[in-house]
């Protein structure tokens, strides 16, 4: 009796335990195999997918789209353990960051659908050269793109005016430091705030509008050229200035823009988004302007941030999920739809639509979106590599250095050095 | 009976499945991982590439430096400091102590990123330690981007946390210490001072030493604070043993290398262990 009663004890545990491990695995592979195609994506993304799902289905009456909404550090983490475990428990389709593709390409080079064999070379036109380059390899493509950060500065131009500031007249760097110690002067706020210490995003952006990279368009190491060193001395006359608001982290980076403690913004045509939603009461106050250049004259087009669709090469519904990222990456529709959602849209058929030729309240009125469509044929395809991540932990190193009172040449001799050590591994 | 004799094993069989599984079977992978390098998608033996590339990487000896920093001042602060408060919570004068206790112990369940985000809040620029700090007219502090503070904030915050925890340890301890050896003490003459230092830390040095062990082990495996507060910045100067292994993995694709670096974590925890049983242990 006692015997029996141990023994089916046991036998229970035991099925609870492997309906445990079960569960889970049923849940695994119901991306690859399931009856529905499987995208992973975060935040403003998810809505721009389901909507173009519904629309799509209405000619695909089989086709099912399960969205799953995963924070962007989370999707990556989830992303290279399935890579890591050869491609298991991966979706079919997911979002992928511009900057971090080539490094994903580079360490599983078989993990992404080519997109080239599939055929969509045809559609190449309709997108940037900088996109197509950075989702390229060996002259193939294997993403689909998507939203672009050309950039431009965001000003309040009620701070503007009253430091007698006038953002036509901002054509070069030096001009928009000159103007920032006016508005310090006159207004008392910052003209810009940076986290000097754990980002880079000013150094990258001045880089990008150079046409060059921490890699140079070959893939070598670029950070002691001239345009590095120019990018870098930005960084360092403005630090010096006394005109940036230290603002550490995300949070605090917006809410300096929605408490109007500084007067500017360089930044990515994504922060409109945030800026709209964050500062509401501000409507009216905002202003862009492009990016100032280095020498009068030069170049104001770069971009910062934008991603990508990319399809798992193990998927057993790779031709649906192609099918359906062609329609989505090339319907004008779909792309008002993301352009309504915040995303601005690198499919150039879409900017001839009204979306992008109109005033926009907010913005006092000027036609940011046309100025930013404009500015999108003008960006510098820029060679990202694969070496990114380490390259780019180095460059956030030297800009803080820099801002800490090191010198330019000293610092970014040092994190060439430093990165030539890493890389060859 | 045969059967009664192999039962029990049949009963931890699942909890040892799931062991094996989760926890030998990685620790095995990895070590072999630590051999490995990825060359075009696929990992090669690449010998002890990964151990020697160890010795010229000085982001790797940076953060050796930094978790040895951060051992040397805030694992005795910390114990120290428990110590004291589980002394001071296990007197017969005070009121209220379910409260206290509950109190300190708090910090150690909560959610290590909700405290993280707390602290960072805390420790901005405009933050309210600044703030504070201002009243007494104490200028600003850059408490997450000067290399110097962004070192003593990740101390403070772990204090914050783990210090209530090793207070439960010890008073758990202190409960178990007879009553009759501090009666000796008063009639000797011995102070409260006296008695803490020659009586009460005496009789708890193997749950002292205990209590070490556990918090240099945790120290060197030390990932959420930086992670959460820093990212290992301003330049390395946060940068853990720890953040660096997640880094090389999630971020640079390199478990091979990854692996190497948790090993030699692995290492450094069984000598810190071996000398501190050595050092302090008892003699019999």
């Amino acid at each position: 009796m006692k015997r029996w009663f141990s023994l089916i004890s046991f036998a229970l545990i035991l099925t609870l335990v492997l309906a445990g491990c079960g569960g889970k695995s049923a849940n695994e592979t119901s991306g690859s195999g399931g009856k529905e195609v499987v995208a992973w994506a975060w935040n403003i993304n998810v809505p721009v997918l389901k909507k173009a799902a519904a629309e799509y289905q209405k000619e695909n009456p089989g086709f099912k789209l399960k969205v799953v909404d995963m924070g962007r550090e989370d999707v990556y983490s989830k992303l290279t353990t399935g890579l890591q475990a050869g491609g298991k428990g991966l979706p079919d389709i997911v979002l992928v960051e511009d900057d971090r593709f080539q490094g994903y390409l580079d360490a599983f080079p078989k993990a992404f659908l080519n997109l080239s064999k599939k055929g969509f070379d045809k559609q190449e036109d309709k997108f940037p050269e900088f996109k197509k380059a950075l989702l390229s390899k060996d002259g193939d493509m294997y993403g689909f793109p998507f939203d672009a950060g050309p950039t431009g500065v965001f000003y309040r131009t009620d701070y503007f005016e009253k430091a007698g500031v006038d953002p036509n007249s901002i054509k070069t760097w030096d001009d928009y430091i000159a103007a920032g110690k006016k508005i310090k002067e006159k207004v008392g706020v910052d003209l810009l705030g940076l986290d000097f210490n754990n980002d880079d995003g000013l150094f990258r952006m001045a880089l990008t509008q150079q046409g060059t990279f921490y890699f140079n368009n070959k893939g070598k190491l670029n950070l002691t050229s001239k345009e590095a060193k120019k990018a870098m001395e930005l960084n360092k006359k403005l630090k010096e200035a006394g005109i940036v608001k230290n603002t550490v982290g995300w949070d605090a980076s917006i809410s300096a823009l929605a408490e109007g403690k500084v007067a500017s913004s360089p930044s990515g045509a994504w922060l409109s988004g945030s800026i709209t939603q964050q500062a509401p009461d501000l409507k009216g106050k905002w202003g862009v302007f492009l990016l100032p250049s280095f020498e009068e004259g030069g170049n104001r087009a770069s971009n910062l941030g934008g991603s990508n669709y990319v399809i798992s090469a193990t998927s057993q519904k790779a031709d649906e999920a192609y099918k359906f990222m062609e329609y989505f990456s090339t319907t004008d529709k779909v792309q008002e739809e993301a352009m309504k959602g915040g995303l601005f849209p690198s499919l150039n058929t879409v900017y001839s639509s009204k979306l992008f030729t109109a005033q926009d309240e907010y913005f006092n009125n000027q036609t940011i979106w046309k100025t930013f469509a404009d500015e999108m044929k003008d960006i510098k395809p820029v060679n990202f590599t694969g070496n990114y991540s380490v390259a780019n932990s180095e460059a956030v190193k030297a800009v803080s250095e820099v801002t800490n009172g090191k010198g330019v040449t000293d610092s970014l001799e040092a994190a060439q050095k430093r990165l030539e050590n890493r890389i060859q591994k | 009976m045969k059967t009664n004799k192999s039962l029990p094993y049949l009963f931890i069989a699942p909890a040892l499945l799931l062991f094996a599984l989760f926890t030998i079977y990685p620790i095995f992978s990895s070590f072999v991982l630590s051999f490995q390098s990825m060359e075009g998608g696929k990992y090669v033996f690449t010998g002890l590439s990964n151990y020697t590339r160890l010795l010229g990487d000085d982001i790797f000896w940076k953060a050796l430096g930094n978790t040895g920093i951060i051992l040397i001042v805030q694992v005795p602060v910390m114990i120290l400091l428990a110590l004291v408060l589980a002394n001071a919570l296990n007197s017969q004068l005070l009121r209220l102590k379910g409260f206290f206790r509950v109190s300190f112990f708090l910090p150690a369940v909560t959610s290590l990123v909700a405290y993280s985000i707390l602290f960072s809040i805390i420790l901005q620029d405009e933050g309210i330690m600044n703030t504070i700090l201002g009243f007494f007219g104490i200028d600003a502090i850059q408490w997450l981007g000067d290399p110097f503070w962004a070192k003593v904030s990740i101390i403070v915050a772990m204090t914050w946390r783990w210090t209530g925890y090793n207070m439960v340890i010890f008073l758990a301890a202190l409960q178990s210490l007879s009553h009759e050896v501090y009666e000796a003490a008063d009639l000797d003459g011995a102070n409260r001072i006296q008695k803490f230092f020659h009586v009460t830390v005496p009789q708890l040095k193997p749950v002292i030493l205990f209590a070490t062990i556990l918090s240099t082990i945790g120290t060197l495996q030390l990932f959420d604070e930086p992670f959460n507060l820093t990212k290992g910045g301003p330049a390395d100067s946060t940068m853990t043993l720890g953040l660096y292994i997640y880094q090389n993995g999630f971020k640079y694709f390199d478990f091979g290398y990854a692996s190497a670096i948790a090993y030699v974590v692995v290492l450094l925890v069984g000598i810190l262990t071996f000398f501190q049983f050595k050092f302090t242990g008892d003699k019999s």
